[in-house]
This record gives structure tokens, sequence and C-alpha cells, in this order.
């Protein structure tokens, strides 16, 4: 390691020599060489992460070039990880650079993710999103979030515990994956080229912190930034309550959890129902109201009009087969009734019709409690 | 009782207002409710409250002042 490439950061108080050990002793896989992949990977190839990976299976376009700083007009057509690795190592040749010219997925990301320290996220799908959050919590592994939409852009640091051993996932935030058109992606909406630049370049600061100790990196929190009105809204995280969403425990049952995006068509879709439909439905014959709640959840409901089965196991449900046509899922907000639909809907497709109560119980207390 | 509204992405463009009076709004799960009735679209899109900048998990009461920030997720890179 040649002390006077970084010298300029070693001699910075604060920093010093162990920390570049630090650096030069970990390893960070940058997810999607884009808008945010692309000033991460400068910065991190820059400081002297000694490992550094890059995976992305797109080819350069000239529409990307407004934002994703590491490619020039001459590479057009050529794929971004190989192109990005190879001008990474001419800006640091003293460090180890890995090509993944691929895309992630269900079946690569464990085994791509595994050898490495941190994680980098960069990608510009909610499918990804979910698969990088889902395989990062399952593995443990540190990752620093961020996602970006025309002036706006959002960071966080997941899976790294508190002082008070508390740590949180993007499905504390967003338990469900948005449906495809619910929001709209950079190709639909557009991003002014420097935002990605500005985040992208967080993400590679917390890395450093991460590895280093030093300062305080966005543990627990998730960062809103404007760069419109050059302002920062910092919110802080705690976990949702059990049972709000599950991540997959084990590598068998990641493989089996659907990450694509949920169907757009209407006998795909899980409705979401208010009292009066749910009144409705319970008048017809081939109805099943079934409360996700646990047992200690007020107020109970009685018990031959709603079958209760909590989400802490649901998957026994899952393992029976429902007879009715009509299934409607409640539970206190109607969050975890919509993530128990999706289960059934995973299950039964256009079998069945699924709903969930919007708001849950609590939204319509009065009628569950007259 | 009067409350502070700060929201991000999309949905800054459906509720331009920042401030907002409301008598029988109680708690965020009121709040929620008023919310989708208001603005019918907030039906198909998901979002997250935070309540004073901390995240709202479980129905949370609102005081007089309360700043709500309405935060849809992001997906671009």
């Amino acid at each position: 390691m040649s002390a006077e490439r970084y010298n300029r950061q070693i001699i910075l108080e604060g920093f010093g020599e162990s920390n570049q050990k630090k650096l030069a002793n970990a390893s960070v896989l940058v997810i999607g060489a884009g808008g945010l992949g692309c000033p991460a990977l400068l910065y991190l190839t820059a400081s002297g992460i000694g490992r550094i990976g890059l995976i992305d299976g797109d080819v350069i376009s000239l529409s990307n070039l407004h934002r994703q700083i590491l490619f020039s007009t001459a590479d057009i057509g050529k794929l971004k990880a190989e192109t990005a690795a190879r001008k990474l190592a001419e800006l640091n040749p003293e460090i180890s650079i890995k090509p993944y010219p691929f895309y992630i997925s269900q079946t690569n990301i464990l085994d791509t993710i595994k050898p490495y320290d941190f994680i980098v996220d960069g990608t510009d799908n909610f499918e990804s999103k979910y698969l990088i959050n889902d395989a990062c919590a399952l593995l443990n592994k540190p990752l620093v979030f961020a996602a970006v939409s025309g002036y706006e852009g959002q960071l966080a640091v997941f899976n790294v515990e508190d002082g008070n051993k508390n740590k949180t996932n993007y499905r504390d935030i967003f338990p469900i994956q948005p449906k495809k058109g619910e929001i709209p992606n950079c190709a639909e909406n557009g991003i002014i080229g420097v935002l990605p630049g500005i985040i992208g370049t967080m993400q590679a600061a917390e890395i450093i912190k991460l590895i280093t100790g030093i300062g305080k990196p966005m543990v627990n929190k998730l960062l809103n930034y404007n760069l419109l009105q050059q302002s920062f809204y910092e919110i802080d995280l705690i976990a949702a309550p059990d049972n709000a969403y599950k991540i997959p425990k084990d590598e068998s049952s990641f493989l089996k959890t659907n990450f694509g995006y949920p169907k757009d068509d209407k006998h795909y879709r899980v409705l979401e129902i208010d009292i009066k439909e749910l009144e409705n439905l319970q008048k017809k014959d081939s109805t099943i109201l079934i409360d996700v709640r646990e047992t200690h959840e007020i107020p109970k409901l009685n018990s031959a009009n709603y079958k209760q089965f909590p989400m802490s196991v649901f998957e026994d449900l899952l393992d029976q087969e429902i007879k009715e046509n009509n299934i409607v899922l409640l539970c206190q907000h109607g969050v975890r009734s919509i993530a128990a639909a999706e289960y059934l809907h995973e299950k039964y497709g256009i079998n069945k019709n699924i709903y969930s109560l919007k708001g849950g119980i609590i939204r319509w207390k009065n009628f569950f409690t007259s | 009782m009067e409350i502070e509204v700060i929201s991000f992405g999309k949905i800054a463009e459906l509720i331009t207002t920042k401030k907002l009076i409301l008598d029988f709004i109680l708690d965020t799960d009121d709040f929620k409710k008023y919310l989708e009735e208001t603005y019918p679209e907030l039906n198909n899109i998901k979002y997250k409250l935070a309540v004073d900048k901390q995240i709202v998990q479980t129905n949370c009461k609102l005081k007089d002042g309360s700043v709500v920030a309405i935060m849809p997720p992001f997906s671009g890179g």
C-alpha cells in the first residue's frame, strides 16, 4: 500500500494509518454501476478499499452519460461492469477490482454477496432493491441503501446494530414491494444528473465510516435529500412490530420467495376493501374471514365469524387448503393483512378472491366492537 | 389542532398544502384515513408516515403542532 497515494487522508486528524489499513483490509460489493454506483465506485476505489466487486449486466447507452460519470461517449454499447472495472483499475491499480457482468437474480445473489463485508445498493428498480434487502437481512450484511427520484434522494444504512442492539432494514419502512407503475422510475420520471452523484457519494462516505468507525453512520435513520431546496430531512427508524413482514429465514425459503413485480392485472391483485365491502362479502356463502393478529391483541373478535391465524404461525395456514372462494384477511392496521393476502395470492392465484381490510380493525373499530 | 405536513416525491405533487387544521383527528390512524379520503390517489401509492421525525410503526397520538412527514419509496438509481 502506497502511503503517498493516501497521504492526505492519513494525515487527517481522527483518520490516520490505522484507518487506512482498515480500508485496505475491507471488501465492498457495489450492485449496479449506474447513477449511484459510478460515483460510489470512484470514491471507494480512490479511498483504498482493498477489494471491490461491481455487478451490472447492462451495456452503456447515450442517455446514461449525463449521470453515469465513469463512462464516456466512446464506451456506448460496451458492458458497464467491465468498462467500469477497467477505468477504476487505472485510477487505483493497487487494489483488487472484480467485475460481474450480469444482473443479480434470486439464484445468484446470495453466493455473489457472501464474499463481501459491505454491500452498496445502486440499483434502479424495486425488484432488485427488495431482493438485495432480503438477501442482506438473511446474511446479516451491512447494506448502504439509496434511491433517487426527480430532484430527491433517500439514504440509509441497514442491518447494522445501534448502541441498543436495534437494527432495521428496508421492509421496516416499506414492508410490501410496490406494484409496477405505482412509483415512477428514472426512465419514466426523469432525473437530474448531479443528484445520484451526490447520493452515491454519500453512500461511499457511509461505507468508509462503517469500515473505519469514524463519525456516525446513518444507522437506523432515513435521510431524505432535496436538491432544489438543498435540504435534508432525517427520520429515526425503529423496527416494525413482530410479523409485520417476513424475511426469508434460510436460503431455501429465500429461493422460494416471489420477488417479481406483483401483477398489474386486477385479477392478480390483492384487493384492499373497506368495511362495507367486508359486510357484503360476509353475507356470501363461500367467504372466510381470517384475523392474522397475534392472540394477545385486542379487541378480540368473535371466533364464530373470524378465524384466527396469527402471522407468526401463518405458514401452517399456507400448508392447509382453504375451501372458501372469498378470503378476507384482517389485522390491527391493515399492514400485516396485506402481507398475508400476498402469500395466499402466491398460492392460489386467480383461483380465489383474496381481500385485505384497509386500515384494519382499528380504523373500523365501531363495527368490530359494537 | 394544527398539523404541519412535509411530503416527498410524487406525494408532494398531490399534497401541496403545508398546514392542516384538523379538529377530529387524534392520532395517525385517523390522519391516514383523512389523507386517503382527501387524496384518493394515496390509496394506490405506498407511503410511510413519520411524526416529529420518528417513523410511525403503530398508531400514535398527534398533538397541536405535530410535524407529519409523508414519504413514498423511490426506486431510481
